[in-house]
């Protein structure tokens, strides 16, 4: 694939499907307030994803909505972390912790890419993602710091997350072309930043942080291969909108 | 199991038949903070309404999103309720600090000249902060049913004292229905390097009214089906 | 959404009480009202002023934390980004509408902790048009339209009534509500006038829906309880009949201008009177169902619980020794 295609799949395939999870939690948050707040940062990754699938589209893709509700798991290019179900908080807010630290070093990294249409969203974006990140650090740090039972969970969830988290940085065979063109600095400097970035907040909490690039990471999902939760997924988000393929909704 | 038309639901496993619940213990939904916004760069902080948090951090993380997250916004602050000093409320076209005990003459007197905030390197200040005083926040209610209003900041050594001091301060504020007054230390704020968290918030335009604008499609309806009016 | 007249929930006695207030703070607290004024939660008030302000602000944000349900519903499965993100918005604008609620009702002494304890033991009321189920997505539009718009006309009304911290919380709440319509519109607007599937779904759920929204505002005055005093202290601001008339001059030619009908062969409006003619709601059935036999009483309940307890462990682990509670302020 066309690296510019290959990377804004990749991008806008995670946030799409990470919203839809995260939207799963709406109205049933640990307290009114956080609710709210994670039902924000829901939608600004639909929002995210819009875009990019908008770039796409100028690029000679098809609609964002036939892109985002008619294709089937094999022709998505999210990472598996992102389509996990949403479990219990302590693991929502893991993943949440963990991929919104590569999200924010990525789009740091992308604003300033060669495509400058993506360089521009990724400009603009910045301090949306600042908030998501002082969201995660402080839960992380709250909760990491807390009672036995909240550090037990918050230790079970990081150890079950992290190997799917290093799957956010599996490579595609269009990397070499994506990092000497100037699109992104390439997976491997992103993984670098994000160990460095998460590893600060996690030094001020009570769990313990297993040698993370030892572990083997959960690959497959940029190049079409996911778990058994993908395709249910879709089916539930296009439920309605395959009802009628030729609908307005 | 209680079969939902939410796939969420069902997926939960909802007991058919649950037993009573317990009763919530005390702070299960924690104490409050009270959150002021500013809506433009120079604007005065307003009182938006409280959020329930375990720490001021936390509250700063709620606020943001229930009380800023539709309009455009360039700071916040929250503080903790019982950081607040309250005077009696009195009537719309009254004055609260009337309602504050009177002074005797000597208090009248250590209470004057009006003291300001902190400013740069005044001796006199420094000096009254090294004997205990501290920055108020002072806020004011100006009618009923409207929202508290920052008006600046007093030095005093106690609420009761900064009170004292506002009303001497802010002397020509008529009428004012309700004063606020907190120890500036207690509030947690935004600094100017967080503005950016709400660039986007007015981009967000599928949450505002105006993006639904329909009518063109039900005068198309009504001219294809002859519907004029249908009663 | 959702004052407190769509509850039918007022004391079938005549209000009584009166008698142990101290008169001068009485007329005094009557005066400011008749002046205008808010009531603040610093004032005196008579205690009925407070208990029924109190039920009816605890009511209206259970029906909002209770009405997210319905149209949560749908939210993993809302059609094209567009409405995706707008039903994302509006439900989390609804959970924000009770946690305002709930705040204006801790300022007059009951905590969010006893509210939520009475809710999740089903010892609350709440609007009992959420006891009923979306099982299509149209289900969820037409509550997104016309529950919204119901709800409006009583906030609006409310939003002019004497507690302070209420009309605060009403304000910010209308300011959105105006999205919802909007929203609510749009979408049935784009089902009604679409393709024949959607017409179809649509039709089908707005039958499903319109005896529920005709009992929205609550029985006719003519069956109603002596509320005059609570009309007097500006606790409740218009007649169930009023908002009802209100309502159908508004969306019935709304409704009807984009091809739907409404299933009820006597509702038409006499122009003579003004008012609208309708079969009348079976309010029997009505009661049987806020008395917890809906279809959907079990389950909005016991969500909330699962919610709650599931949440527990977070909240416990948050919770620090120095947290203490005092009313928010205002
Ligand atoms: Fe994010
Ligand atoms: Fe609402
Ligand atoms: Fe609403």
């Amino acid at each position: 694939m066309n690296p510019t295609l290959d990377l804004l799949y990749r991008l806008a395939d995670d946030q799409l499907i990470l919203g839809h999870r995260n939207s799963e939690w709406n109205g049933l948050g640990p307290i009114l307030e956080e609710d709210i707040a994670f039902s924000s940062m829901a939608q600004d990754k639909l929002g995210h994803s819009l875009q990019l699938y908008s770039l796409l589209h100028a690029l000679g893709e098809a609609e964002p909505d036939t892109v985002a509700f008619t294709r089937n798991a094999p022709q998505f290019h999210c990472c598996q972390l992102v389509e996990l179900p949403i479990g219990e908080y302590d693991f929502s807010l893991t993943r949440h912790f963990l991929f919104d630290h590569a999200e924010l070093l990525r789009f740091e990294a992308l604003a300033t890419s060669s495509y400058e249409p993506l360089a521009q969203v990724a400009r603009k974006l910045r301090g949306e993602l600042k908030y998501h990140a002082l969201h995660a650090n402080t839960w992380m740090k709250r909760l990491g710091t807390a009672t036995d039972e909240a550090i037990e969970r918050m230790q079970r969830s990081l150890d079950f997350t992290l190997p799917y988290a290093l799957g956010i940085f599996e490579k595609t065979d269009a990397e070499a072309e994506i990092i000497s063109s100037g699109l992104f600095v390439g997976e491997d400097e992103l993984r670098g930043r994000w160990l460095e970035s998460i590893s600060k907040v996690l030094a001020q909490t009570a769990l313990e942080v297993p040698d993370v690039l030892a572990l083997t990471p959960v690959l497959g999902g940029r190049h079409g291969q996911h778990t058994e939760h993908l395709q249910p997924l879709l089916d539930e988000m296009a439920e309605v909108f395959r009802l009628d393929p030729t609908a307005d909704w | 199991m209680i079969q939902s038309h939410d796939p969420r639901m069902n997926r939960l496993g909802l007991p058919d038949a649950p037993a009573t619940a317990a009763a919530k213990g005390a702070l299960d939904q924690f104490g409050t903070y009270e959150a002021f916004h500013q809506k433009k760069e120079g604007a005065p902080f307003v009182y938006v309404g409280p959020v329930h948090a375990p720490e001021a951090d936390v509250a700063f993380l709620f606020a943001k999103e229930q009380y800023s997250r539709r309009f455009a916004c360039t700071g916040l602050w929250v503080v903790p309720t019982a950081a607040i000093t309250v005077t009696d409320y009195v009537g719309d076209q009254e004055w609260a600090y009337d309602s504050l005990p009177l002074l005797t003459n000597q208090q009248a007197a250590a209470t004057a000249p009006p003291a300001g905030p902190r400013s740069g390197d005044d001796t006199a200040a420094e000096a009254a902060y090294a004997a205990g005083e501290e920055d108020y926040d002072i806020f004011h209610l100006k009618k009923r049913g409207k929202a508290h209003q920052h008006v600046g900041k007093v030095r005093a050594s106690s609420p009761a004292q900064a009170l004292q001091v506002a009303k001497a301060v802010f002397s020509d504020q008529r009428p004012v229905v309700n004063v606020w007054a907190a120890r500036s230390a207690d509030f947690l704020r935004s600094d100017d390097g967080d503005r950016d968290i709400w660039t986007t918030t007015p981009e967000k335009k599928y949450r505002d009214a105006i993006s639904y604008k329909v009518q063109d499609r039900i005068e198309r309806f009504k001219a294809e089906t002859g519907t004029s009016q249908a009663d | 959404m959702y004052g407190s007249a769509s509850t039918h929930d007022l004391p079938t006695t005549a209000l009584t009480g009166l008698e142990n207030e101290d008169p001068i703070l009485l007329a005094e607290f009557e005066a400011r009202i008749n002046r205008g004024e808010k009531i603040e939660p610093g004032d005196w008030m008579p205690a009925l002023y407070r208990k029924q302000l109190t039920r009816m602000i605890e009511q209206h944000a259970h029906s909002e934390i209770i009405g997210s349900l319905p149209e949560g519903t749908w939210i993993t499965r809302a059609p094209g980004f567009r409405r995706k993100m707008a039903q994302m918005a509006k439900v989390q604008d609804e959970v924000g509408h009770a946690q305002l609620l709930y705040s204006a009702a801790e300022t007059l002494g009951k905590t969010r902790e006893e509210m939520l304890t009475d809710l999740i033991n089903g010892k609350s009321k709440y609007s009992n048009v959420f006891n009923y189920p979306t099982p299509t997505w149209a289900d969820s539009n037409v509550i997104s339209w016309l529950i919204d718009a119901g709800a409006i006309v009583n906030q609006l009304a409310n939003a002019k009534g004497s507690y302070g911290p209420y009309c605060r919380a009403l304000d910010r709440i209308c300011a959105e509500e105006a999205f919802h319509l909007k929203y609510g519109h749009d979408a049935v607007v784009h089902m009604a006038t679409g393709t024949p599937i959607q017409r179809k779904m649509m039709q089908e759920a707005l039958n499903r829906w319109w005896p529920a929204i005709m009992t929205f505002f609550g029985p006719s005055d003519k069956m109603s309880v002596h509320t005059e005093i609570l009309m007097r202290w500006k606790v409740k601001m218009a007649s169930n009949d009023e908002c009802r008339n209100q309502f159908l001059d508004m969306y019935v030619p709304k409704i009807l201008e984009i091809g739907l009908t409404l299933p009820d062969a006597n509702l038409r409006k006499n122009e003579e009177t003004g008012q609208w003619e309708f079969t009348e709601p079976d309010w029997e059935d009505f009661k049987r169902v806020i008395n917890g036999d809906g279809p959907c009483n079990a389950e909005r309940i016991a969500v909330r619980r699962a919610a709650e307890e599931n949440g527990a462990w977070v909240r416990r682990a948050l919770l620090t020794p120095k947290a203490q509670y005092v009313r928010p302020l205002a």
